[in-house]
């Protein structure tokens, strides 16, 4: 067995790792609104699953692909990730800010605690996913490929393919964005600061409601994009794809030290390896156990997760 | 707003011994009576009356008092309560099939069962506070059902057929359609559970819980074992769950794994939340609507689910402490805490 | 599947119309009213199975009134059981009580039909399932619990699952199989009766995987380590197709089979043509593209949508109530008289006749490979 893991190990750890980046622009989603909010933000699993959706209207029904088709190639190939991309982070950004309009903002304003929102949430994700399975016909539904899954090149034994490479690349540069976003912007600074103290922020002048849809448009975004690399990766979708990824999302933003953006990075890659090896290793069905057991050991001697709660360290 | 958990309040305390009385039986006569009335507008479409009463009705009810007790009178949020269900569920299962015991033999040790896996889950998961509690609830809640997936012994997939009816007493016969039985029995239970929380909630137990769900820190520094308390909220809701599952699977006969999926855990908690949290009238009226209205609407065919949806957005936002919330009293400390 | 943009309203309204009109009452009234009901999952996770079926029953229904107008007018209640056994257990007793009923299409899974099958034999209601395929409903030796109302079209997995086995390993001279299963209790009963009838050293091991799997290196990498050539995966179409692509990606280059749940037209439009060439399946019917290019035009036009998985199935299960219709039996007892003595042909032209447990007696299976993007049909698997 041992001897298979290392066989194994690069290629499985490739795998784990654009998991991984997929979990953690999801669990940027959730990790964003719950350190504003201190809510969790259960539709963020629907919005993701629009995402993917959006992705496959630009690759199928824009640039016409089928399930026969020649790849593109050169300008054209860049043209369309770009596209399907920056489309898939809109809507599901925008879906994401009317989700907040629809069903927290009013709550929220009656100060209504954290449980209420969470069925309301749960109410949206129900009409999400039973109006997407109405329009699909509840099947499945395929994302013709439009990149030819190429191996650029050979790491010990395991191929590195270019999706992947995408993915992990360009997660990185979206995170580092973010990064940048919420650190150095007026905005970003604003969504610490209602993060930190939201009756401090108001008193300083900060327009509480846009810093809160800020947030939920830029999780809506990361998310978005999380859609699109996934269908880039998996091309498979269905209206309820958004179920199982969600969880693990919120699993990997827990680990991580949900509220922190950097705690949603390590968890997102932690989850992705775990569930791999895990299901190398003790087999596939019981990945689910294994990942929730060492959540709890986490938990138990990190109570913050591995990288503490808030947006900054400063919340106590 | 109108608030129609203080004018009933009202109502009832204003009334003397006797009137007290009978609203009580006129109360619990007009709920009995709920079989007989089929042919009424409550008829259910497709789905048969008398069993949706059943369930998901009130077992939905059953489950919903017991979560009120972990999330309602304690605060702790647990998204795995189906777990407790399965288990004892699983318990009237194997005992069933496998050994000569009845249902009633087996009821106390499949809420034996359920209390001790609560203890098992508890005294790790209470250590972690709020969201976190949730997830790992919601972690044990799954891996229930995976290990029943996955162990011969359980079925799998298969899951456990052929699992006995209870026996009757006084002449009453237990079929498995008589879902009349089965819905006073339920209704017993129900009873049995509402007594056992009001009793627990007007003593120190009561007081307890009180007490951290409004400040846990200001609870512990007063002396109070919050820790220990919290414990036994969890295990007094996995007992109601558990006895909620051993009727259930003796009522079905036959039990899978995807009986007890996360799906039903989120439901019950939209039951109590939707219901109005900590009030246990409002928990029961609440799973009483949320386990009714998907079959009530079936004629909406493929959109019914859809609607369903739509219904909990729009009731949350109307009503966001739920349709009867408790009292206004302690809601104005919570508001107090929450700015 | 005929192609078109994804939020498409105008098909959904017109697929909400035609079920209408299939549901639609009798204007004529001098047509007599017969009804039948669905069972199965047409709501929630679940639902493109049980859709998929819906549509084949309400197909074979219109036809049957525009055949049969003036006399006949078939209606069709709806019951929505998820999938859940929880839920079908309460569905049955209003479908089994509702007298109008006098034949139900499903249920569409094992579990809600062992779930339901009390209250259907308590009132006689005849069924014939297109899809719930495990050995124990109508095995006598497990206590008869289908017996004598339950029927099915599709062969039991303990037929499929042999069978299935024969077809990945044709023609392969040293063959070293790997079996994933979906932890569903169809993939699992699959693979429970394929086990016996795997020649020893022919075996490269196991995998059971959620079906709502999504990333698959873990059993890639198991299968390599393997060294797999042949590669079962006994569950639905949705899951088939991410793994046979995730898999073939990986530089997997061996056969890939699966059994009737992977059967579907939809299944081809969910992975590149070249990634499913060659891909081996089995299934008691044959979809109804292949039986004829004409008929799946027509299910197209008349329904709105391309036809699904189980579908030729449905279709099979629906026309032998029809017949029955047609013959004048309009109640339960006569129904399950005409369903026990039936004997008629199947879209693909098979006989189907029912033992004396409900099985279609003697059911073969046929065997399909996917080429160019179409699922070829390849023979009866021998």
């Amino acid at each position: 067995m041992i001897g298979n893991f290392l066989d194994q190990f690069w290629s499985l750890t490739f795998g784990g790792l654009s998991l991984g980046f997929i979990y953690i622009l999801i669990a940027l989603g959730y990790t964003m609104v719950y350190g504003v909010l201190r809510m969790i933000n259960f539709a963020n699993s629907e919005i993701f699953m629009v995402g993917t959706f959006a992705t496959i209207i630009i690759i199928r029904d824009l640039f016409k692909f089928t399930q026969v088709s020649e790849y593109a190639t050169g300008f054209r190939l860049w043209l369309i990730l770009g596209t399907a991309l920056i489309f898939a982070m809109l809507v599901s950004g925008i879906l994401s800010m009317l989700v907040e309009m629809v069903a927290y903002r009013r709550l929220r304003r009656m100060n209504s605690g954290v449980l209420a929102p969470l069925i309301s949430a749960i109410g949206v994700s129900m009409v999400l996913s039973e109006s997407v399975r109405i329009l699909t016909d509840s099947r499945p539904v395929a994302s013709p490929r439009a990149m030819e899954k190429k191996f650029l090149g050979q790491f010990f034994d395991a191929g590195i393919r270019i999706d992947n490479t995408i993915i992990v690349i360009s997660a990185l540069v979206l995170f580092a964005i973010l990064i940048t976003f919420v650190n150095k912007t007026r905005m970003g600074k604003a969504i610490r600061a209602v993060s930190m103290n939201p009756n401090a922020a108001r008193l300083m002048g900060i327009n509480i409601d846009g810093v809160i849809s800020a947030t939920f448009l830029v999780g809506g975004l990361m998310t978005g994009a999380a859609g699109f690399f996934y269908t880039l990766k998996y091309e498979n979708t269905s209206a309820f794809i958004g179920f199982e990824l969600g969880i693990a999302a919120f699993t990997a933003a827990i680990l991580g030290g949900i509220g922190n953006i950097k705690g949603a990075f390590y968890g997102g890659l932690a989850l992705g390896l775990l569930e791999t090896y895990a299901s190398f290793f003790l087999g596939t069905q019981w990945k689910a156990v294994t990942v929730f057991i060492v959540l709890v050991l986490v938990l138990y001697t990190k109570p913050n997760g591995l990288f503490g709660e808030a947006l900054t360290q400063t919340r106590a | 707003m109108f608030n129609l958990r203080d004018k009933g309040a009202e109502i009832w305390e204003n009334q003397g011994r006797v009137g007290r009385i009978v609203i009580a039986v006129g109360a619990i006569a007009i709920v009995a009576a709920l079989p007989f009335m089929g042919g009424t507008f409550l008829n259910t479409p497709i789905a048969d009356y008398e069993s949706v009463l059943v369930y998901p009705i009130a077992m939905f009810v059953l489950m919903a008092i017991g979560l009120n007790i972990v999330i309602g009178k304690s605060g702790l949020l647990d998204l795995g309560y189906v777990a407790f269900f399965a288990i004892g569920a699983y318990t009237m299962g194997l005992l069933g099939t496998k050994t000569g015991l009845n249902t009633w033999e087996i009821l106390p040790i499949g809420i034996a069962m359920a209390m001790f896996s609560g203890i098992i889950l508890g005294v790790p998961a209470l250590k972690l506070r709020g969201d976190y509690l949730a997830i790992i609830t919601l972690g044990f809640g799954e891996i229930v059902r995976i290990v029943a997936l996955n162990l011969g012994a359980l079925g799998r997939s298969e899951g456990i057929l052929g699992i006995p009816t209870p026996p009757g007493f006084f002449g009453i016969e237990y079929a498995f359609d008589s879902h009349r039985i089965y819905y006073w029995t339920l209704l017993i239970l129900i009873l049995l559970a509402i007594w056992m929380v009001r009793r627990l909630s007007a003593r120190r137990a009561g007081r307890a819980w009180e007490s951290i769900r409004q400040d846990e820190d200001a609870a512990e520094l007063l002396g109070v074992p919050t820790f220990k308390y919290k414990v036994w909220a969890f295990v007094l809701g996995a007992s109601v769950g558990g006895a909620a599952g051993v009727l259930y699977a003796s009522k079905t006969l036959f039990i899978a794994p995807d009986n007890f999926t996360l799906q039903i855990s989120i439901l019950i908690l939209a039951c109590v939340v939707f219901g109005g949290m900590g009030n246990i009238w409002g928990v029961i009226l609440g799973a009483v609507i949320l386990g009714y209205l998907p079959d009530r609407i079936r004629f909406l065919s493929e959109a019914r689910l859809l609607v369903f949806g739509l219904v909990l957005v729009i009731m949350m936002n109307l009503r966001p402490d739920g349709i009867l919330p408790r009292k206004k009293r302690e809601k104005a400390i919570v508001k107090k805490d929450a700015s | 599947m005929k192609k078109r943009g994804l939020i498409s309203v105008a098909a959904a309204a017109a697929l909400a119309a035609a079920s209408l009109v299939a549901v639609a009452p009798a204007s004529n009234a001098a047509a007599k009213t017969i009804t039948l009901a669905f069972q199965g999952p047409l709501t929630g996770e679940e639902a493109s199975v049980g859709q998929d079926e819906l549509a084949g029953m309400l197909y074979a229904i219109k036809l049957f009134n525009a055949k049969n107008k003036g006399k006949y007018v078939v209606k069709v209640v709806q019951a929505d059981d998820q999938g859940d056994p929880a839920q079908s257990a309460k569905v049955a007793p209003g479908i089994a009580s509702n007298k109008k009923i006098i034949g139900l299409v499903g249920a569409a899974y094992s579990g809600a039909t062992i779930a339901a099958l009390p209250y259907y034999k308590q009132r006689n209601l005849p069924m014939i399932s297109p899809s719930a395929t495990r050995v124990s409903i109508t095995d006598p030796a497990a206590g008869n619990i289908g017996f004598p109302v339950f029927h099915r079209i599709p062969p039991t997995d303990k037929v499929q699952g042999p069978a299935l086995f024969k077809l990945a390993t044709k023609g392969v001279s040293s063959p070293k199989v790997f079996v994933v299963d979906d932890q569903s209790a169809y993939g699992v009963g699959l693979v429970d009766y394929m086990k016996p009838s795997i020649p020893a050293g022919q075996s490269a091991g196991f995998d059971s995987v959620s079906d709502k799997t999504t990333d698959w290196s873990a059993t890639i990498s198991k299968i390599k380590t393997a060294a797999a050539n042949v590669v079962i995966y006994t569950g639905y179409f949705p899951q088939a197709a991410p793994f046979f692509k995730q898999l073939r990606d990986s530089g997997y280059t061996g056969i890939l089979a699966g059994g009737d749940g992977v059967l579907s037209p939809t299944f081809v439009t969910l992975a590149p043509a070249s990634v499913l060439e060659g891909v081996r399946l089995t299934a008691g019917t044959v979809p109804l593209a292949e039986i004829d290019a004409k008929l799946e035009a027509d299910f197209v036009k008349k329904m709105g949508k391309a036809s699904g998985v189980y579908a030729a199935e449905s279709i099979d299960a629906t026309n032998v109530f029809l017949a029955g219709i047609a013959k004048g039996v309009s109640t339960r007892a006569a129904m399950l008289k005409f369903v026990k003595s039936y004997s008629g042909k199947s879209l693909t032209g098979t006989t189907i006749k029912f033992d004396a447990y409900g099985d279609v007696a003697g059911g073969a299976l046929n065997g399909f490979v996917v080429k160019g993007g179409v699922i070829k049909f390849d023979g009866p698997v021998k």
